[in-house]
């Protein structure tokens, strides 16, 4: 933009040229004067009379002409473009009064002086002196704004100016504050919200807005303090929360206060905001909130003293009504019909050639349909592959069943993949899987194990069938058996912090005797069940064990998920992980630096921390002898740094595009995935087209992770150009198994749950990130960053780590009683409205449905119909209706 | 302007991107992913620009949340700049790419022939033809970037076999360039008599919507997007917009409405858009078209394809000032001495929300006038301006700095070295015959 050109000293035509010295200055005024016009000259000799008049012996002349001087300045109109007259007349005068004032005894009139001075100097003093706001302080203190805005704007600037340097000398600062108190008022009252926070944050007093927002503009205060605390350095961050929290809690906005609460992480807060309530819907509301989130809510009288009560309540936060609200929205929208794999691959669409080879290698391309029918059909309970009944009455050729069309470890996939279809499913899903459960195959029940803790993942249930079921295998001699239950497990509890796991996981983690695999699929299990806990014990545990590794069983790839394990424990908690982080100083040089970029990024995944992206930028620039494998953890780390907010993701995106053109291949193989995790389920055109650039690089790494992450950023979305880049790319690699296996999986994730489900960790507006969650992605995308060993090799059921991040995109509005109800809604493109004037539209380029509805990345919904009022200021999710009192019907 | 790098190479300059192509021996030849669009190419992404913009920060206002976020991207930036450093000293790629580039040159050969795209046949053909003859259809080099070919775009041929080797990028019309007011003018607003009116006017409609958003973004309000300048010649009007390009640091692109008068059909609408679209890259923009009447006259039956032209080309103008697509940071000044001839639809609020008429001098304003012209001239002591000053005569600016003009000429005839009250007498007698004559106005001395 153009220079930095003050508005109230613009260069009016008089001005522009602005001799200093004395006598041109006479000589030019006298030229000025002749071009006034006569109400212009008459203003100015009057307030040169008054200017004489101040200085004169007699009080009462004195006081007269103060008034009418002070009358002069208040009456004239300002212009954006000019001073206001009377200033520019005055301004010679400034010096004089100045020193005329230094003469004066203190009295009214002097007080009187110092406000015109005041107002006086700004236009006139030099920059840095502050000498508007010390004559305000020697002024008489009378109502701020009767001198206009942009004087309460200049002095809000002094005073920080001078706070800082009050604070800086150990000086007083009361009488600051007090002017501090007027400002803020005088803000508050006219809809400048952003100026009464900022002013506040500079004298480091937040807690004062509480007492001066009111019921019109707290909104407004709170949605500026919240996107404010994003950009906010670390402590800073949570007082500007801590206070949104105070002042939602004060205008009894529990939904929004709950929101706060939970970004927070703050349990005291969530029960407070319970107890604060006796509206039982309300409550309900909370607890559909609480489940989105995946914590573990357990409520006792202290929350609720109804019992019954307790009961509904709890069987919301246990996400208990998921899956029939999920159905009901597939109802809804007619998607009910299960897809086979070829549904998805479409491959009529391709030219000839891929169709026909597609029996290149049956089992990796039956695995592959395996998870493509599982990622399309989850959480329906019907699909074509393993749900359709095995009685064999079409004919013998037609095999029994999908399952045995696997092999070995392939079953496992396919045993477990029917949990995935019947996601959130407990009842009928256990049913189901139970027949595997007592198969002969051990690789079959490992699958329905598994499955069993993907029926119940994010599920809470008082009976935990789960643990009832699997815990007897995790002590079972077969290795796949164990892992089968042990990441079952994991699934089914993840975010829960449940005691028992802890005690006979561990147990397992310090046997020496335990196979590596089972070793690590224990860790993971541990790292989801106590994600973000800090929990000491365990991270000794899993310390321990990385620390008895042998130099070979460390360079075997899987032992690199035992740190990710680690860093789970730390999932966001920043600061905690230190102590940690120099006990991993002590391990083998092997693995030393890459457990310690994978602590950093995951204590502070979802921070926007600018420093440790920095440092791990830093990683980045090193060039590596051979056999270090941090670097893909730290541009992973950069991503899950920077995706907190929407100029770091953007700003990262930027970075990465850097890390290809100059990284070395370990770099370049891990910045799709980083691409992938900052837009997941959410296609963005420019990452889109850089990621189907990768997708044919020369690097088998990098274009399979390239494949991969165009999955992650479009999962559950259908996009339609996203499946046209994958269908060309399966003719593409129609030769090469890996890749095409990464390409059908990838083409099962974009029609995630038919497009009803989503990926993305951040939920209501963007604002919260659910642990769990992110802990599902980042645990698959670390097993993605050694694909060919991991995931082509045995583990690939590890995909199955996604359940916990699938969500239905929806808006679901419920009735008082929980049961759906139709209601018009907009839904239309979020709008940033911080800081805006008047009353913004908070989305643009809407459509108005009628719920439920699905919302894409990015989208807002609003009722449009005033009949009834939601309980919760963000619709998503499950969202309870009341009847509005006051609506009329028109008709 | 209009050379920029004769190249649109792939993107990346990296290995892995081109050996891809080769390293798949065991397979026969597999075309390239087929460019992801065809055509015309959208306007705002282009090349490594697009890439390079960075994110828009939300709150206009100014406060301490876009202060937090621009801070944001700041740091962003820095870290960038600091691994680039890093791996520039680290690994310089100087080297490399200098020996890419000279490979890629030579396959290009020299001297390049520039030639016209005509179509896309697929990936890796297309018809092209030359200045001088018949149309080719020839292959396009792997390195050219197949995304920023398009249609009708200029492309380098190789001098034998004309195949496409590369693609001329920049292609601003140099009419447009030319417009582009490079040096500011001396006029500053001091050097307007009065006025005072029409400059708060034209500040709140031009300058501050480019300096100041924000105080619109405050009162909810789009600013506007263009005025025009109106009243009798000699008022005022281009001098005006002098004083604004003088103390605006955004572009200030001048254009006199008969240049957009072309001889061929098409190429005056084109002229236009090409105006907006230069104005656009360069945002934030202000462009000035003096005489707007020459093109801008209210529509009516025309007979010669001239007119009709001229009608076109007016039409491309009111669709660049409120069209379908919006314009950001451009504001727009017409002057025009024959606001009543201008059409309608060309004034409507919208595309010019403010008509700042420039009446003939008052006689403060007079008085301001004459004092600026004779300023620097060296009176006699008996000149007594304000007779001047007072008179019922209609003067215009222009007339009075013509009397000043006049006076001195008629000093220097008798070889005088001060300008007496006389000359000036004459040199007002003189200056009102020629009026009252019926002398076209304008045609001052």
């Amino acid at each position: 933009m153009t220079a930095d050109q003050n508005p109230s000293s613009s260069t009016a035509p008089e001005q522009a040229s602005k001799p200093p010295p004395k006598d041109l200055k006479k000589k030019k005024e006298d030229k000025k004067d002749e071009d006034l016009s006569d109400e212009d000259l008459a203003l100015k000799q009057q307030l040169e009379l008054y200017v004489e008049r101040v200085q004169d012996d007699n009080p009462g002349v004195q006081r007269l002409a103060l008034e009418s001087m002070r009358q002069e300045i208040r009456s004239a109109t300002s212009s954006m473009t000019s001073v206001p007259k009377p200033l520019k007349f005055l301004r010679p005068h400034y010096g004089k009064l100045k020193a005329y004032f230094e003469t004066m005894i203190d009295s009214d009139l002097k007080k009187y002086l110092a406000d015109i001075l005041s107002v006086l100097a700004l236009t006139m003093a030099a920059e840095g002196e502050r000498e508007s706001l010390k004559y305000r302080l020697l002024g008489s203190e009378g109502d701020i704004g009767s001198w206009g805005h942009e004087y309460v704007r200049n002095l809000a600037g002094e005073i920080s100016q001078e706070f800082a340097k009050r604070q800086y000398d150990d000086l007083p600062i009361d009488a600051l504050m007090e002017l501090v108190q007027q400002i803020v008022a005088f803000h508050m009252k006219h809809n400048a919200e952003p100026e009464a926070v900022d002013l506040l944050m500079e004298v480091e007093d937040l807690d004062l807005l509480v007492e001066h927002v009111d019921s019109t503009n707290y909104k407004r205060t709170c949605l500026y303090l919240t996107s404010s605390s994003s950009y906010l350095p670390s402590p800073d961050d949570i007082l500007a929360l801590d206070i949104a929290y105070t002042i939602y809690m004060k205008f009894e906005d529990l939904a929004s206060s709950l929101r706060i609460a939970l970004l927070l992480d703050n349990i005291q807060y969530v029960k407070q905001i319970f107890t604060s309530t006796n509206d039982p819907l309300l409550k309900k509301q909370f607890s559909y909130i609480c489940a989105h989130h995946g914590i573990a809510l357990e409520l006792d009288e202290e929350w609720v003293p109804d019992e019954e009560e307790r009961e509904v309540l709890q069987d919301i936060a246990n996400n208990a009504k998921l899956s029939e609200g999920y159905l009901t929205l597939a109802r809804d929208i007619e998607v009910m019909e299960p897809k086979s794999p070829e549904d998805i691959y479409k491959a009529h669409l391709i030219d000839g050639r891929a169709s026909a080879s597609s029996s290149l290698d049956s089992a990796r391309q039956n695995l592959a349909a395996t998870f493509v029918n599982a990622f399309v059909n989850a959480g329906f309970g019907q699909d074509k592959l393993m749900t359709v009944p095995s009685e064999p009455t079409s004919s013998g050729t037609s095999s029994p069943s999908w399952l045995f069309k696997n092999k070995d470890h392939g079953k496992a996939s396919a045993a477990a993949s029917l949990g995935m279809i019947l996601l959130w499913d407990v009842d009928s899903g256990l049913a189901q899987i139970d027949k595997f459960l007592h198969s002969n195959d051990n690789h079959v029940v490992a699958g329905a194990l598994l499955g069993v803790g993907i029926v119940n993942c994010g599920i809470r249930n008082d009976c935990d069938p789960a643990l009832a079921l699997l815990g007897d295998f995790i002590e079972k001699d077969d290795t796949i058996i164990r892992i089968g239950a042990i990441l079952g497990l994991g699934i089914a509890y993840a975010g829960t912090n449940k005691d028992e796991l802890r005690v006979r996981l561990t147990t397992i983690l310090g046997d020496s005797k335990s196979p590596l695999e089972v070793l690590v699929f224990s860790a993971i299990t541990l790292g989801l069940v106590h994600v973000g806990s800090c929990n000491e014990y365990i991270a000794q545990t899993i310390i321990l064990a990385i620390m008895e590794r042998s130099e070979s069983e460390l360079s075997e790839p899987l032992t690199r998920l035992l740190p990710v394990a680690l860093g789970l424990l730390y999932l966001g908690k920043q600061d905690s992980v230190e102590a940690t982080a120099e006990v991993s100083k002590t391990f083998n040089e092997k693995i030393r630096k890459y457990c310690d970029v994978i602590l950093l990024s995951l204590a502070y995944a979802g921070t926007g921390n600018v420093l440790k992206v920095q440092k791990l930028l830093g990683y980045c620039a090193q060039h590596l002898d051979k056999g270090e494998v941090h670097q893909g953890p730290a541009v992973l780390g950069i991503a899950l740094v920077a995706m907190a907010e929407e100029l770091g993701l953007e700003m990262s995106i930027r970075s990465l595009e850097h890390l290809l053109q100059y990284g070395e291949q370990n770099i370049r193989r891990a910045v799709p995935l980083a691409l992938g995790i900052l837009c997941i389920s959410n296609p963005k055109v420019n990452v889109m087209d850089t990621l189907s650039r990768l997708s044919h690089d020369a690097d088998t790494d990098v274009s399979m992770a390239a494949i991969i992450s165009l999955g992650l950023i479009g999962a559950g979305t259908n996009n339609a150009r996203i499946a046209s880049m994958l269908r060309n790319l399966s003719s593409y690699y129609y030769k090469e198994a890996g890749h095409l296996f990464c390409v059908r999986i990838a083409q099962g994730l974009v029609h995630l749950g038919k497009g009803l489900l989503t990926l993305s960790p951040y939920h209501s507006d963007r604002f919260l990130l659910s642990p769990t969650a992110l802990a599902g992605i980042v645990t698959v995308l670390h097993a993605c960053l050694d694909m060919k060993s991991i995931i082509l090799g045995k583990y690939h059921y590890m995909f199955y780590i996604l359940a916990l991040a699938m969500h239905p995109r929806m808006l679901m509005t419920v009735d008082e009683n929980l049961k759906p109800l139709s209601v018009t809604v907009r839904v239309g493109q979020a709008v940033d409205v911080v800081g805006q004037a008047g009353r913004p539209k908070t989305i643009t380029g809407f459509q108005t449905h009628s719920t439920p509805v699905l919302l894409a990345a990015g989208e807002r919904a609003e009722l449009a119909t005033e009949k009834y009022i939601p309980l919760t200021p963000v619709l998503e999710g499950f969202v309870i209706l009341k009847e509005n009192p006051e609506y009329q019907d028109d008709h | 302007m209009g050379q920029g790098t004769p190249g649109g190479l792939s993107r990346q300059g990296l290995p892995g991107d081109r050996k891809h192509d080769g390293d798949k021996k065991d397979k026969k030849f597999e075309p390239a992913a087929p460019p992801s669009r065809v055509g015309r190419k959208q306007r705002k992404q282009k090349g490594p620009e697009a890439a390079a913009r960075l994110p828009t920060v939300a709150p206009l206002t100014k406060c301490k949340l876009r202060l937090l976020k621009l801070e944001r991207i700041k740091d962003y930036l820095l870290m960038e700049e600091e691994f680039v450093a890093n791996q520039e000293r680290l690994k310089p790629h100087e080297d490399k790419n200098e020996e890419d580039r000279s490979k890629v040159d030579d396959l290009r050969g020299s001297p390049m022939s520039v030639g016209n795209l005509e179509e896309l046949i697929d990936e890796n053909h297309a018809i092209v033809s030359s200045s001088v003859g018949p149309e080719y259809y020839v292959s396009i080099l792997s390195f050219v970037d197949k995304d920023q070919l398009e249609p009708g775009c200029a492309i380098l041929m190789h001098n034998k076999v004309l195949s496409v080797v590369g693609l001329l990028q920049d292609e601003v019309d140099p009419m447009v360039s030319v417009m582009k007011v490079e040096k500011a003018p001396l006029e500053s607003y001091a050097d307007i008599g009065g006025l005072d009116a029409q400059i708060q006017e034209i500040k709140e409609a031009v300058e501050l919507p480019l300096t100041h958003p924000e105080l619109y973004e405050d009162i909810g309000i789009k600013p506007p997007k263009g005025v025009i300048l109106y009243g009798e010649p000699g008022t005022g009007k281009t001098l005006l917009a002098k004083a604004v390009a003088n103390s605006t640091s955004a572009t200030f692109l001048r254009v006199v409405g008969s240049e957009l008068i072309q001889k061929y059909l098409g190429d005056g609408p084109k002229l236009v858009r090409e105006l907006f679209r230069v104005a656009d890259d360069l945002s934030p923009s202000i462009v000035f078209i003096d005489e707007i009447d020459a093109v801008g006259t209210k529509r009516y039956d025309a007979h010669s394809g001239g007119e009709r032209e001229i009608q076109r080309t007016m039409l491309e103008l009111l669709n660049q000032l409120d069209g379908f697509d919006s314009r950001g940071d451009v504001k727009v000044i017409l002057a025009t001495n024959r606001i009543e001839s201008l059409d309608p639809a060309l004034l409507r609020p919208g595309r010019i929300d403010r008509k700042i008429e420039f009446p003939l001098p008052d006689i403060k304003t007079r008085r301001r006038i004459f004092q600026i012209h004779t300023s620097r001239m060296t009176l006699a002591d008996d000149v007594n301006l304000e007779e001047f000053v007072m008179t019922k005569d209609e003067f215009s600016g222009a007339d009075i700095k013509a009397i000043c003009t006049e006076a001195g000429l008629l000093a220097l005839r008798e070889r005088r070295m001060k300008v007496t009250q006389v000359d000036f007498k004459k040199a007002k007698e003189k200056v009102m015959f020629k009026k009252k004559e019926g002398i076209p106005e304008g045609l001052y001395m």
